[in-house]
Parts: structure tokens; C-alpha cells; sequence
């Protein structure tokens, strides 16, 4: 019997029994619909997760740290010294920009000497935002609302600030018409006349939750508030005072170093450690948050295996009662020539076009519930400031990865009826009422 | 070598327990062209040699050999590769597949057997139903059918791939007399035209009308008549 003969009396059978068939398959697609959606949910966040490491440059990210224990979410709040560990300094930024698979290096300068940032009559505390001074050659990336990123020339006052900040200052809804006005900082009380009060441009506003306020690092140490110390040393006991910026003192909070590629990381580690700093990759922190998608995944994935575990009961339980409302009909067919391979391959066919059918509609519905999450998700996505839209989708390869596998657990459900089936003997077939 | 040639047939059953002869070192010869009929009372093992000599059972000892295909030692795709193209079966409760048309009916030994495409199907299907006179039924389901009708279409089935054997158990038995004669017509009309004809029945007027009459009683034959 050809194979296209096979699925038409297949086909035909099935839809003899149209009831039958349909529950069969809802039971199959309800197994493939979780397990579509499940792994799509999870190649999608990881999908997500790496792009906008990437976006950021932060998959080839390294920090170096004065400290010699911090993980890469500890690192990335890491922007002023505190006095422990290595001291990192010019020197250090110059050995670091050498190192082995180095593309670009800066150093993270912590700024955080203002309480409030003023445009016109409107001001807003910014004593709880993080400041950070960075030189702005492409080792820190910011996705951008409005304005543009920080450049060399912004030594002379340009700034970027967080979308929060522009809202708060009444440019939620214009935060271009906020690039290019002039802002006052005023300087924290703590610094008394050390500091003082600044003005500065804002070339572009941010998106990203953690983000606050940036500068280049030439105009960070401008700002710096600066102290005076004197030492009783000279030859009549006379003061000796020499002037430094908090910088003097403290050195840079840590150095970001960008890998020439993400193979690279490993290496910029390794150099950075050398060097007697701590060292931590983007590339931990995305391997982290993905660990944690796949236990999801791996989790679901399970529910919609057992799902389907069941739904080949299912197929068993059909496929058995049509081998025994239809012994006559195999008498027959083996009366006219069928072959055991043939009724066997016959019911076999049928299985499968089960478990096909329940792929098929089940990968459509994904489809569906992937719309569905999308624009739930795009929704929540714009309101935290991100730019990426419809993150949940459905890879071909699982579309198509899933709807094999039904068709396969379909056929091993029809395994046992079909050749219990073909092994019927025909003269006691043709016999049965 | 006769066209079918039976030697020392045995065939025993096992019903509740008990052993059943169904066929006790049978032999019989056939010619091309015979129309033999195999009577006996029911159970006398009739209808089991009509299974061997059709390729649907196997003997426990013995040879059968139909048109040179030794059918006591074939493999079950020999045998159904005999059953499709050799021989045309012709059942007592006519055996169609209820679901499917006339026409459908008729062409699948073709469709089991990988012949011909959709259109030689049905061409050959449709000479089928003319050589019984249904040509103009083609598209019913047996039901919309007469008892003597499905009979037909069952013979029409037998005929499709040109067999040169056809075996009918008890062709007529579910039929009344009329219906039952027009078939039996049918049947010799295709025994004239060349086809070897063995018909199993316990219906003496239907057995009156072969050239040679088997009688079969606890398994063992004896020729009640011969060729005319």
C-alpha cells in the first residue's frame, strides 16, 4: 500500500470518528501548547536578557575592583572608594588599557556631590541617585531616550540624566526639549566650602532603572569638592597645607574594561587579577539570571512533558478502541491482500497524524499565547523605560522541534495497538460481530 | 501440475478446551476452469479448507500449491501478494466496507495492493461494476444497496484484479432464492469466461449446478461427483 493511500485511509478513519479525534487531539495539544510555550518563554528571556547586556556593552564587561570579593551586581555599585583594597589610580587605568583582549577601558569615578539639580523653578534631589564620572569612549553605553551620548568635549559641563530625573524635572512627556538646557547642582551640605555650586548641559536623557546622573570624568574631578590638609611638620611647628580633590584622596571607585570579543572575558579577568584587583564579568551575571530561566524552564518544560505523557495514553486508549471497532474492516483488508507490515503502518499512520494534528494546533496557539504575552508584557516593558517590544516569541526551530515530537509520541502510542492489530487473524477477524 | 493441488491437508483447532479436526489429511486437485463446489454440514471444516485454498489460513501439515505458489510454507507477504492479485474472495455476509462507496469497495485490493494511479483505479473499478451490472450504483454506500446488489459488489471486488480463481463461501446463503440465483448466474457467467470457480455451500441447488461436487464430513473429502 502506497504511503499517500495510507494517509488517506488515515485521515478518513480519523474523521469517522470526528468526536473522538478532537478530544484525542485537545489532549495532545494541551501538552504541546505548554511545552511551546514554556521553551519559547525561556530561549526568549535569555534572548532578552543577552541583547540588552549587549546593548550595554555589558557582555563583555569586566570590572576591576579595589576589592577582591565582589560579584558582578556588588561591582556594578562599585563607583567610589572607600579606602579598602588596592588603591586604583591613573597607573592602574594605563596598566589595565594593556592587558591582553582589552578593547577599551575607563575608570568609574564616583560623583555624587550634589543634593539637587535645578532647571529654572523646578528642582529635584538627586542626594539618592548614583552620579558616575566615566571617560566617554564606548566602555560605558546608555541607551538613549532623547539627546546623545556623553563626548570629550562634555569635560566642560555636558550631562546626561536618567528619564526619572527628566520627568521629575516636568520633560516626562518632552524629554527632548530637555537636551541642551542649563542645570544647576547644587553641592551636598556634608562638603561645606569644599564645595560648590555648578552648572552643566544636558546632552541626552537616559533610559534604564539604574541609571541617575553621568559625566565624563574630566568634568567629575572639576566638580569634586576640594579639601585642604595640613600637617604640623615644619621647622616652627607651622602648618604645611597642600589642596587635593576627593579624588586625590580616595582614587577611582573601580575600571570598567571592554573585551575585544566575549570570548575574550576569561583572558581581561585573568589579567585584571594579575594586576591585584578583583575582577567581575557581565558574562556571570547573564549566566546567573539565565541558570535561573532554565530551572524555570526545566520546571514547566516537565508539566508539559507530563502533559503530554498523558495525552499518549490518550492516543493508546483511541488507537486501541479502533483496532477493536474496526477487527471486521481488518479482516476484510487482509482478506483483499494487506499485509500484517500494512495494517500495522496503517494504524501507525493514523497515531501519528494524531499526534501531528496536536502539534500543529498546539504550535498555532503558542503562536496565540505569545501575542497574548507580548502585549501584556509590552505594556509593563514601557512603563520601566525599556525600548524592546514583543520579547516573547516562538523560534522555529522549537515550532517545528515540538510538532515532530508529537508526531513521534504519537506513533510510539500507536505502536502497541498497531500491531496488535496487524497481528489479528484474519479468518477470526472476518468472524467477529 | 493441476491448477490447485491440495496433498494430505491437516488442520486441527482448539475449541474450549477440545481438540477439533477441522481437516484431516484432505487432498484434492482443481483444474483451470472447474467450478467445484465443497458441501458438508456446518462445521464439517468446509469454510477452513476454502481459507487454505484462499491463502487466509495455513495448514498444520500438508502442501497446498495454487497457480505454482506453495501457500503452506509462504511468508505472509507472499500470501497476502496471493490473496490480492491471484484470487477474488466472496463472503456469505458480503463483507464490504460499510463507510466506503460501491466504487471504493471495488478498487481497494488495489488501493491494499499499490496498483495503478487514482484514474486506472477507477477505470478498472468501473469495468468491475459493468462486468455485474452496477456500473450505474457506483457511488453508493452499501447500504443504499440490496442484499443482492452488495453481493455484486462484493463479486465486482473479487473480479477487479483479474483473478484467476475465485472462492465464494456460501455466496447465496444470506440471500432469498431470486437474489440467490441472480448471483449464482453472475458467478457462472464468470466461470464460462474462464475463471476457476470453487464455491463452498451446504445449499444442494446451488451445488447442483457445479461441474464437480466435494463432500466434506469430520474433516475428510470424498468426491460426490465428477466432472460432468
Amino acid at each position: 500500500m502506497r504511503l499517500g493511500d495510507q494517509f488517506r485511509t488515515g485521515w478518513r478513519n480519523l474523521s469517522r470518528q470526528k468526536l473522538r479525534t478532537s478530544l484525542t487531539v485537545f489532549a495532545i495539544v494541551i501538552g504541546a501548547v505548554s511545552v511551546t510555550v514554556m521553551l519559547s518563554l525561556v530561549t526568549s528571556a535569555q534572548g532578552f536578557l543577552t541583547s540588552s547586556f549587549e546593548k550595554t556593552g555589558e557582555d563583555r564587561r569586566v570590572i576591576a575592583t579595589p576589592q577582591l570579593d565582589l560579584d558582578y551586581g556588588e561591582a556594578r555599585w562599585q563607583t567610589w572608594a572607600d579606602g579598602s583594597g588596592k588603591r586604583i589610580d591613573d597607573e592602574t587605568v594605563r596598566a589595565m588599557a594593556g592587558l591582553d583582549g582589552v578593547e577599551s577601558v575607563t575608570a568609574i569615578l564616583g560623583a555624587s556631590y550634589f543634593e539637587a539639580i535645578r532647571v529654572g523653578s523646578s528642582g529635584v534631589s538627586v542626594s539618592n541617585t548614583p552620579v558616575v564620572a566615566y571617560t566617554p569612549n564606548g566602555t560605558v553605553r546608555r541607551e538613549l531616550l532623547a539627546g546623545r551620548a556623553l563626548e570629550a568635549g562634555d569635560d566642560s559641563g555636558g550631562i546626561l540624566v536618567s528619564r526619572a530625573i527628566a520627568g521629575d524635572l516636568g520633560y516626562a512627556d518632552n524629554p527632548q526639549q530637555l537636551v541642551g538646557k542649563t542645570v544647576t547642582l547644587t553641592p551636598r551640605k556634608e562638603f561645606g566650602d569644599a564645595a560648590r555650586e555648578r552648572t552643566a548641559t544636558v546632552r541626552g536623557v537616559m533610559l534604564g532603572e539604574d541609571n541617575g546622573l553621568d559625566m565624563t570624568l574630566g568634568f567629575g574631578k572639576v566638580v569634586s569638592p576640594v579639601f585642604e590638609r595640613c600637617e604640623g611638620g615644619g621647622p616652627n611647628r607651622q602648618p604645611v597645607c597642600t589642596r587635593e580633590t576627593d579624588f586625590d584622596r580616595t582614587g577611582y571607585g573601580a575600571i570598567y574594561l571592554s573585551a575585544r570579543t566575549t570570548d575574550d572575558v576569561t583572558t581581561v579577568e585573568r589579567g585584571v587579577e594579575r594586576l591585584g584587583y578583583g575582577a567581575a564579568a557581565g558574562q556571570e551575571e547573564i549566566d546567573a539570571q539565565a541558570q535561573a530561566f532554565t530551572i524555570i524552564g526545566l520546571v514547566l518544560g516537565g508539566i508539559g512533558a507530563i502533559a503530554l505523557l498523558v495525552a499518549a495514553i490518550g492516543v493508546i486508549n483511541t488507537m486501541v478502541m479502533a483496532t477493536l471497532e474496526r477487527t471486521r474492516e481488518i479482516g476484510i483488508m487482509r482478506a483483499i491482500g494487506a499485509t500484517k507490515k500494512t495494517v500495522r503502518r496503517l494504524f501507525t499512520v493514523e497515531a501519528g497524524v494524531l499526534g501531528f494534528m496536536g502539534g500543529v494546533v498546539g504550535v498555532i496557539l503558542s503562536f496565540g499565547v505569545a501575542i497574548l504575552l507580548n502585549r501584556i508584557l509590552n505594556q509593563q516593558l514601557a512603563d520601566s523605560g525599556i525600548t524592546d517590544r514583543d520579547i516573547v516569541s516562538v523560534p522555529p526551530t522549537i515550532a517545528v522541534a515540538v510538532i515532530a515530537v508529537t508526531t513521534l509520541i504519537g506513533m510510539l502510542a500507536g505502536r502497541l495497538p498497531a500491531r496488535r492489530a496487524a497481528n489479528l487473524d484474519p479468518v477470526e477477524a472476518l468472524r467477529y460481530e | 501440475m493441476a491448477f490447485v493441488q491440495c496433498t494430505g491437508l491437516c488442520k486441527t483447532y482448539t475449541v474450549g478446551g477440545e481438540q477439533v479436526r477441522a481437516l484431516d489429511h484432505v487432498s484434492l486437485t482443481v483444474e483451470r476452469g472447474d467450478f467445484i463446489a465443497i458441501c458438508g454440514p456446518s462445521g464439517s471444516g468446509k469454510s477452513t479448507l476454502a481459507n487454505v485454498i484462499g491463502g487466509l489460513d495455513q495448514p498444520d501439515s500438508g502442501s497446498v500449491v495454487v497457480d505454482g505458489v506453495d501457500l503452506a510454507r509462504a511468508k505472509d507477504a507472499e500470501l497476502s501478494a496471493y490473496r490480492n492479485s491471484h484470487i477474488g474472495f466472496v463472503f456469505q455476509s458480503f463483507n464490504l466496507q460499510s463507510h466506503e462507496t460501491a466504487l471504493e469497495n471495488v478498487i481497494s485490493p488495489l488501493v491494499v495492493g499499490g496498483v495503478g494511479k487514482k484514474r486506472t483505479r477507477r477505470a478498472k473499478g468501473m469495468r468491475a461494476l459493468e462486468r455485474v451490472g452496477l456500473a450505474d450504483r457506483a457511488g453508493h454506500k452499501p447500504t443504499q444497496l440490496s442484499g443482492g446488489q452488495r453481493q455484486r459488489v462484493a463479486i465486482a471486488r473479487a473480479l477487479v484484479n483479474n483473478p484467476a480463481l475465485i472462492i465464494a463461501d456460501e455466496p447465496t446463503g444470506n440471500l432469498d432464492s431470486h437474489r440467490g440465483a441472480e448471483v449464482m448466474a453472475e458467478l457462472e457467467r464468470l466461470n464460462r469466461e474462464g475463471i476457476t470457480l470453487v464455491i463452498i455451500t451446504h445449499d444442494q441447488a446451488v451445488a447442483a449446478r457445479a461441474g464437480r461436487v466435494l463432500t466434506i464430513k469430520d474433516g475428510t473429502i470424498t468426491e460426490t461427483r465428477g466432472r460432468a
